[in-house]
């Protein structure tokens, strides 16, 4: 089995603060990682491949120091690794890189699965899998969390608003993950970081698949962000006690305190 | 030579800090520390190839290892002394202790005892220093007695007692130097031996998850083929061999241990809110505990970098380079977690916050792989014999390389640094001329204004070079200011206090020599030197966030 698992370099949103007076991201100091969820869904593809065989090739859109990010795929089993690189690129919004994914993932050719994270942390869109899917004309189950193959049938257990549906689809397939709220993920021993030196990568440009560069980075997306902001503070709510008639007064008093009644 | 590439360096850090933060929490630390019990199960666990195999990267790949330069292993030492210098210590006695056969083993041996330590996550130790002979070898008492059987040497027998050894209670091999009749010589022993038993595990004031006791050899033999290298004589050569590459690792806990207690300190400082402002908007608090240890500790790690590089390259030796790395960063390392305390007040004089616990840590730093004044004395030894070598011209041609940066590069601070070696290179002569060096005093403070300049320079030029430190968290201006105010302050140290060198052990006339030294050159580059610190100071908050 041809796995393929889409990833991406993302800043550790956990400790990127806004700039109140500027509206603009405080990176200085902030570490990169491989996107939480992504990273899941490289270890639910490795599963997979121990389970069934096969080889995982993991593909990531971005500048060239993505390629730590690839590397700690590769170190944690991956085999092959695939940046797309090219100055054409910046700018990206979800649809164009969609687009030159799609063209990779057209180039690696005879896939029998496409994973790629719910969606990255620093966007939270949750867009890009879906649009490559559509893009390869590919069936997709979307918010999976865990994801079995049988006999070329893919079993999803995919995450809807009030529970789980179950559901199955014959390869090839796209899917996206998303994780436990506990999932910690795994990380590479020092000699595995090592044996990950040795594993194929390599470096695509636009050129390299195909991409028509008017549907590449900022001039291919549609998407055009007014601004960023972090929403301001809510104050504080309040929790009152007390019988139910209290309650109920007590309620009262604030509703009409805060004109909510008359 | 460098087998492991950046972005394997990065990945391995990120996997130990990881594994830190799974496995070794402060409470779990804390508790340790408290009982004085070394972790035995997590050391064996960091050594296993399927969780983290740490230990593998000191052993060469073609016997098993993963072969790591010596910038990995600066920074893994630096990324250890950041989660416990105790079981950095451990990890680095393990490295010690195989440091012998890796420079003095034969190719069999080598073969035979890294596969060994590979494959059976063996936990090493180094067994030299005896009660009369810490950094003075020489002194040695334990005896290498050869064993000759139908006239042919089949081994030795062991006899002596070893102290201060880390691991000594629980490694499962020591490498030990005794005294054979061919002269000081390293041997591979076991701890089944028969006839040797290691002594109780001292109580000491910090790194206290590290083990350390005694070693008691009585009459132990050890086969002939367990003689490292198998020829007599070359323990004292094997163990100068690596000086400058085992004290560069202990720079790198001062680096390590002195970064984490700054990082808590900045977070500490946010949080506090006195006289209507967190702590860390205060000058008189930020400027006195916090900038001066971001910038000096930031000064050792360029130092540090240019000696490892240097290592990597193929250079041997070092031994100076090695010293001043040590000297620089532990001093600075220790005065740095002093000043934590300092910074968190009260809260900062209990274990319920870490500081305390790594200021008891990192004074090791200045005591262990020799004290901080062996260092002092072998630094001015090795650079004295450059400055008469070179008729004084060693440092004033380093100045001479500092002023070309300069043109190039006007805001690293090199102007101000080439003004410290000059400074340096007339104290230096004044010393000969005066013969002022028959005082031990004179010598060793010789060793610190040495190492003081020599650190300086190193960091205007990392500042200007084409890429800084990648371990580095805060930005490239922010290095550069750092430089700038190191370069400032180490000038004016090194001309002032030899100024008070000269005149404090021998004649001269105060103006004259104040003048020679160019005092007020020097204390014409101060300029700015506040904005320089203002700039590293919001730096800092705004790149180490309290939660």
């Amino acid at each position: 089995m041809k796995i393929a698992v889409c990833i991406k370099q993302v800043p550790d949103s956990t400790q990127v603060k806004v700039d109140p007076k500027t509206g603009t991201l405080i990176r200085a100091g902030v570490p990169s990682i491989l996107n939480p969820y992504d990273h899941f869904a490289l270890e639910a593809a490795l599963a997979l491949k121990e389970k069934n065989g096969g080889e995982v090739i993991v593909v990531s859109m971005g500048p060239s120091q993505a390629k730590s990010v690839i590397r700690l795929a590769q170190a944690l089993g991956a085999d092959t690794g695939i940046l797309l690189c090219d100055r054409v690129f910046a700018g990206s919004d979800t649809w164009a890189t969609a687009y030159a994914l799609s063209r990779a993932l057209r180039k690696i050719g005879k896939l029998d699965l496409i994973i790629c994270g719910q969606m990255a942390i620093d966007g939270d869109t949750a867009q890009t899998g879906p649009a490559v899917a559509q893009m390869l004309h590919l069936p997709q189950i979307t918010f999976c969390e865990k994801i079995d193959v049988r006999n070329r049938t893919l079993r999803a257990k995919k995450h809807i608003d009030d529970g789980f549906e179950v559901l199955e689809a014959t390869l090839p397939v796209l899917c996206t993950m998303t994780m436990p709220h506990d999932y910690k993920p795994k990380y590479p021993s020092f000699p595995a970081v090592a044996r990950s030196e040795a594993k194929p990568f390599e470096l695509w440009t636009a050129q390299d698949v195909g991409a028509e560069e008017q549907y590449c980075g900022l001039n291919g997306s549609p998407t055009r962000v007014d601004r960023v902001y972090a929403p301001p503070q809510r104050k504080p709510g309040a929790v009152i006690n007390g019988s139910a008639a209290e309650l109920a007064d007590r309620l009262v008093e604030i509703l009409k305190k805060e004109c909510f009644v008359k | 030579m460098p087998t492991t590439d950046a972005i394997s360096r990065n990945l391995m850090l990120d996997s130990l800090r990881e594994y830190a933060k799974r496995n070794i929490p402060y409470d779990f630390v804390r508790e340790m520390d408290a009982k004085n019990e070394f972790p035995a199960a997590l050391l064996k666990d960091m050594y296993d190839p399927e969780v983290l195999g740490i230990n593998l990267l000191l052993i060469p790949k073609e016997y098993g290892g993963l072969g790591g330069s010596t910038v990995d292993i600066y920074r893994v030492c630096e990324a250890l002394a950041r989660i416990d210098l105790g079981v950095a210590t451990s990890v680095f006695a393990t490295f010690l202790g195989s440091d012998p056969l890796r420079v003095g083993g034969t190719e069999e041996q080598k073969r035979h005892w890294f596969k060994r330590m590979a494959e059976e996550r063996l936990l090493v130790a180094y067994g030299a220093t005896e009660a009369d002979a810490g950094s003075d070898l020489v002194s040695l008492r334990t005896r290498a007695e050869q064993v000759v059987k139908d006239g042919e040497l089949v081994g030795y027998r062991i006899t002596g007692n070893k102290q201060w050894i880390s691991n000594g209670g629980v490694a499962d091999l020591y490498t030990v130097l005794a005294l054979a009749p061919g002269g000081p010589s390293w041997f591979l022993v076991e701890r089944t031996a028969e006839g040797f038993e290691a002594n109780k595990h001292e109580d000491k004031h910090g790194i206290r998850l590290s083990n350390t006791a005694g070693l008691a050899y009585d009459d132990v033999f050890v086969p002939r083929n367990q003689l490292i290298g198998e020829v007599e004589g070359q323990g004292l050569l094997q163990a100068q061999a690596v000086f400058g590459y085992t004290r560069l690792m202990v720079a790198a806990f001062g680096l390590g241990g002195g970064w984490e207690a700054l990082e808590l300190a900045v977070k500490y400082s946010q949080q506090r809110i006195q006289a209507g402002g967190p702590l860390s908007q205060k000058q008189g608090y930020t400027h006195k505990l916090l900038v001066p240890h971001a910038i000096r500790l930031e000064a050792a790690r360029s130092y540090i970098e240019e000696v490892a590089a240097r290592l990597d390259g193929e250079e041997h030796g070092l031994q100076t380079e090695g010293a001043i790395a040590k000297y620089y960063a532990t001093e600075e390392g220790n005065k740095t977690a002093e000043d934590a305390i300092q910074a968190l007040g009260g809260y900062g004089y209990t274990r319920d916050f870490p500081v305390e616990k790594i200021k008891r840590d990192v004074k090791i730093t200045c005591i262990y792989e020799g004290t901080n004044e062996i260092m002092e004395m072998t630094i001015y030894r090795g650079r004295w014999q450059e400055h008469l070598k070179t008729r004084g011209e060693y440092y004033p041609k380093l100045a001479a390389e500092l002023d070309e940066l300069h043109k190039t590069n006007p805001d690293v601070g090199a102007d101000s640094a080439a003004l410290g070696l000059r400074a340096l290179a007339k104290v230096l002569e004044e010393c000969r001329v005066q013969r002022l060096t028959r005082h031990q005093y004179v010598t060793f403070k010789l060793g610190e204004l040495i190492a003081n300049a020599e650190v300086a320079a190193a960091f205007c030029r990392t500042a200007a070079a084409k890429q800084i430190p990648d371990s580095f968290r805060l930005d490239r201006d922010c290095y550069k200011a750092m430089a700038r105010v190191n370069a400032r302050e180490t000038a004016f140290d090194v001309a002032g206090k030899g100024v008070k060198l000269v005149l404090g052990n021998g004649n001269g006339d105060a103006a004259a020599f104040s003048a020679a030294v160019e005092l007020v050159r020097i204390e014409d580059k101060m300029r700015g030197l506040v904005d320089d610190m203002d700039i590293v100071s919001r730096k800092m908050n705004e790149t180490f966030r309290a939660k």
